[in-house]
């Protein structure tokens, strides 16, 4: 139905012919109303040509690895008696409800869950839930404390598991004594709350990692092909020669898919400045040309030398458009064959399930600001599967081609800035969204984004280049991502650096 | 990661398919066959990555050079003849394999490229196995280049890491009078002194990810000494981001910023009451990185050694006028810097149980990459061989 009435969009308005084109996108505007932000829109993409047999599903494309968790409670023999948590505490109706917790997020999670059926009492029964771990090797495992003395079992655990631990210990099981040097330790993640979400976030760690192990990212940069695998979080990086991409685009037809992603782009942005329909066609070929690409080499993600293509013209379009689409389904694909720009990318959408946005850092001095600038912007900023903030489709800046877009950060929303300078590092800091700019005046790239920066002194002392930055305060989540993985995590300095 | 493992039973098929081969005591016949079939080289890859090779002699001949692999022991013959053969790992990774017998000790290599990002890391396994029934010591030499330098977990030539050794062995090379100990980086022409110096202060080592620069100098049991550290930091400006913790055996440990006491690009030289408090004839000195602080990377410029009744003025150290006064004196990351292991050849001294193996894996170098800082990655034996195989497995 929404799809139809997109095509029928398309036909009417090539914006050569009818009307006015401030006319045209008027009408365009007007008639999306309804649909602009309702969230139909990228699952749509998906949906509307499985009966093609050309037809490449994106949803198929995001990696869905198996992950196992093995899990259980640990408890002292009871009944207790003195000792945390103490006589009263309702071990049976605590311990169900955990369960019960458990099964749930790993259900929303996908991920298969291997549970002792008793709670661990004694030292032959961890002895024995420790040699299953080891043998079959899990991706995870989880603990569930629901006694102060059962912390000598967790650091047997930490010690001789071989995998990421997850520790649940709810208020009334621990002293901060327990937590404090554990908590800390790489390959270990400790939750001392009654708050489940943090647990989830554990196992939400748990699969991103292995998402980032099931996932192959097509490195189009250069003239030749090979594959190898990244260190520490498993991607492998198939190269293929940058010319594969535009010998395949010029292949790739203007079919009905083409026009519905094209007509669709334009429907729901609160604006087109500069794109014509040719433009949008061509932007949705290239969409179209990265599915079939992706698919060929059975890979989930790309990191393509776009500036380098654009240049050569080899392209009438650069990739922008169509990787903002991609980005908005938790597919990503990122810019200028920046690999670690791209594995960053990987981490907001595993990890956060939220695009994230790989930008150029540029230092407002009058205003003491960050301003994050890049000409690709997903638009569901607050997950995939929430609404999407408004854009505009620009021309890419820098070329004046082809589609790019200016999505509107929203002001007042906090952010994150994430970026791995390798497998073993990875940058994070927080700020604050302040505006939007514009270009003109500015020059630059199209999204441009203010950021006021939390705990850095001077704007200009903002670590990295080509940053992801993602909507929400995820430091906690990711410093402890890092510390389950042995990455070293690094903040930008707090106070100004002399000259 | 690149362990040493003692186990009694072969793990892998085309381990027991060799040793059965040998027990079978047909050697006359297939050294007839090897003679007739063996190639003259096996390369191997990875999709995409130049391939290494690994010569008739059991070689491994990378783009830097060659690694001999000998086995000697008393009443084991000193040469043996070579068979050298392709293989399939896991029935998808192309390996090279070279197998001789000394005696009762079978040596047999094994290599593989792994698909490491960038450019890919061979990966070269050896397996000394006892045969004969009794607890057999033995010396495994690995033969490198001339120029090679031997740190304390990698061999790097030309300032490229080639080699990584194995975790919890110690190799057993000759050993010289002074010299590094360890896997920093030199970096010559780093630092920019800004006053008249001591050309010392214009290299540095470099302790990169937290490594420990660490030297030692040969000296009489117990003896006494003064030693001087020389730092000059160029790439900081602000004091308080590289604070570095020096430790000279038998002096306290002092924490030294030079920012802080010097300044950017301004050579300065610490004192130290040493002496060889253990009595091992070895002087041990550390740079190490303070925890916590900003920059992580120790370094250290320049060290001399003088007489423990030597009362060197420190400004004089600096502009290099005590050289000839000193016992040592070391342009660390400079022209007379030296690894204490004598270059080109690593030995490993092992007791061989009866009927048991021994095994060495070491990720070695190939043409495009170099070893990564082992304390800084999170490769395993295990997956190395997986990675391997699931590239080959997928490639087309």
């Amino acid at each position: 139905m929404q799809f139809e009435s997109l095509h029928l969009m398309q036909t009417t308005h090539q914006c050569s012919g009818c009307l006015s084109r401030r006319h045209c996108l008027q009408i365009i505007t007007t008639a999306a109303a309804g649909l602009a932000f309702s969230g139909e829109f990228f699952p749509a993409l998906a949906r509307s040509r499985k009966a093609d047999p050309a037809f490449v599903d994106p949803t198929k494309l995001r990696p869905c690895p198996k992950v196992r968790v093995d899990a259980a409670i640990l408890q002292q023999p009871r009944p207790y008696w003195l000792g945390w948590p103490g006589k009263t505490y309702q071990l049976d109706q605590r311990q169900k409800e955990y369960r019960s917790q458990l099964a749930g997020s790993c259900k929303r999670l996908g991920i298969e869950l291997h549970e002792e059926a008793k709670p661990i009492e004694d030292d032959a029964s961890m002895a024995a839930f420790l040699k299953g771990v080891q043998e079959h090797k899990p991706d995870g495992v989880l603990v569930i404390l629901q006694h102060m003395n059962c912390w000598n079992w967790v650091n047997r655990l930490a010690k001789e598991a071989g995998v990421p631990l997850i520790v649940c210990s709810p208020i009334g099981t621990s002293f901060t004594g327990h937590v404090a040097s554990l908590s800390r330790q790489p390959g270990v993640y400790v939750v001392s709350s009654l708050e489940w979400p943090p647990v989830e976030d554990g196992l939400r760690m748990i699969k991103a990692k292995r998402m980032f192990e099931e996932t192959r990212l097509l490195w189009i940069q250069g003239s030749k092909g090979n594959e190898t695998i990244l260190d520490r979080l498993g991607t492998k990086v198939r190269a293929i020669p940058r010319n594969m991409f535009n010998e395949l685009f010029d292949t790739m037809p203007v079919n009905e898919e083409v026009k519905d992603v094209a007509a669709s782009f334009r429907k729901h942005a609160k604006r087109v400045v500069e794109p014509t329909w040719q433009d949008s066609l061509n932007s949705a070929r290239v969409y179209t040309t990265a599915k079939r690409l992706m698919t060929d080499e059975q890979a989930n993600a790309i990191s393509m030398d776009c500036l380098g293509m654009v240049s050569a013209k080899l392209v009438p379009t650069p990739p922008c458009g169509a990787w903002t689409l991609f980005q908005d389904m938790g597919i990503t694909c990122g810019c200028e064959a920046d690999l670690f720009g791209a594995i960053s990318l990987m981490l907001t959408s595993y990890l956060l399930d939220r695009p994230g946005y790989m930008n150029d850092p540029v230092a407002e001095t009058a205003k003491n600001l960050l301003i994050a600038s890049h000409c690709v912007s997903a638009t569901r900023l607050n997950g995939f599967s929430q609404k999407p903030a408004p854009y505009i489709l620009r021309s890419h800046s820098e070329s004046a081609l082809g589609v790019s877009v200016q999505v509107l950060w929203p002001a007042g929303a906090p952010v994150s800035l994430i970026r791995f300078q390798n497998t073993n590092e990875l940058i994070i800091d927080t700020g604050t969204v302040v505006s939007n700019v514009d270009t003109p005046p500015a020059g630059g790239c199209r999204t441009s984004v203010e950021i006021k920066m939390d705990n850095i002194e001077d704007c200009r002392d903002v670590l990295g280049f080509h940053q992801v930055v993602t909507l929400g305060t995820h430091r906690r989540i990711v410093e402890s991502f890092c510390q389950l993985y042995g990455i070293k995590v690094i903040h930008s300095p707090e106070h100004r650096r002399e000259a | 990661m690149r362990e040493l493992r003692q186990q009694s039973g072969a793990r892998d098929s085309e381990w027991r398919q060799f040793r059965a081969g040998w027990r079978g005591g047909w050697l006359g016949m297939l050294a007839v066959l090897f003679a007739i079939h063996l190639p003259a080289e096996v390369t191997f890859t990875s999709p995409g990555l130049p391939a290494t090779h690994m010569d008739d002699r059991g070689r491994l001949v990378e783009d830097w050079g060659a690694i001999t692999v000998g086995v000697a022991g008393a009443e084991l013959p000193t040469t043996a003849p070579t068979t050298l053969q392709g293989l399939k790992l896991d029935g998808l990774i192309p390996a090279a394999q070279a197998q001789s017998r000394y005696g009762t000790v079978e040596i047999t290599l094994i290599a593989f490229r792994a698909p490491v990002w960038p450019g890919g890391l061979d990966v070269l396994t050896i397996r000394l196995a006892e045969t004969g029934g009794q607890e057999t010591p033995v010396k495994l030499s690995l033969t490198l280049p001339e120029d090679a330098q031997v740190g304390l977990k990698t061999v790097t030539l030309g300032g490229r890491a080639v080699l990584g050794l194995p975790t919890g062995t110690k190799a057993s090379q000759i050993m010289r009078e002074w010299g590094w100990a360890d896997d920093a980086v030199a970096l010559p022409g780093w630092a920019k002194p800004s006053v008249d110096c001591d050309p010392a202060f214009q290299n540095i080592r470099a302790g990169l990810g937290g490594v420990p620069i660490l030297y030692h100098f040969k000296v009489d049991p117990k003896a006494r000494v003064k030693a001087v550290l020389g730092f000059c930091e160029s790439f900081w400006a602000q004091a308080g981001q590289r604070p570095v913790i020096c430790q000279v055996e038998g002096a306290p440990t002092q924490e030294v910023d030079p920012l802080d006491r010097w300044g950017q690009h301004r050579p300065g030289a610490v004192l130290f009451e040493a002496s060889d408090e253990n009595g091992d004839g070895t002087l041990d000195v550390c740079v190490l990185p303070k925890p916590g602080a900003p920059d992580q990377n120790p370094i250290l410029n320049a060290i001399w050694l003088f007489p423990a009744k030597a009362t060197p003025n420190l400004e004089q150290v600096i502009a290099g006028k005590l050289n000839s006064n000193a016992l040592r004196y070391v342009a660390v990351g400079g022209s007379n810097d030296q690894s204490q292991y004598a270059g080109g050849r690593l030995e490993y001294a092992l007791k061989l149980p009866a009927n048991g193996t021994q095994e060495l894996m070491f990720l070695v170098a190939c043409a495009g990459s170099s070893v990564p800082a082992p304390d800084n990655m999170a490769w395993t034996s295990e997956k190395l061989r997986q990675a391997a195989a699931a590239v080959w497995r997928d490639w087309r």
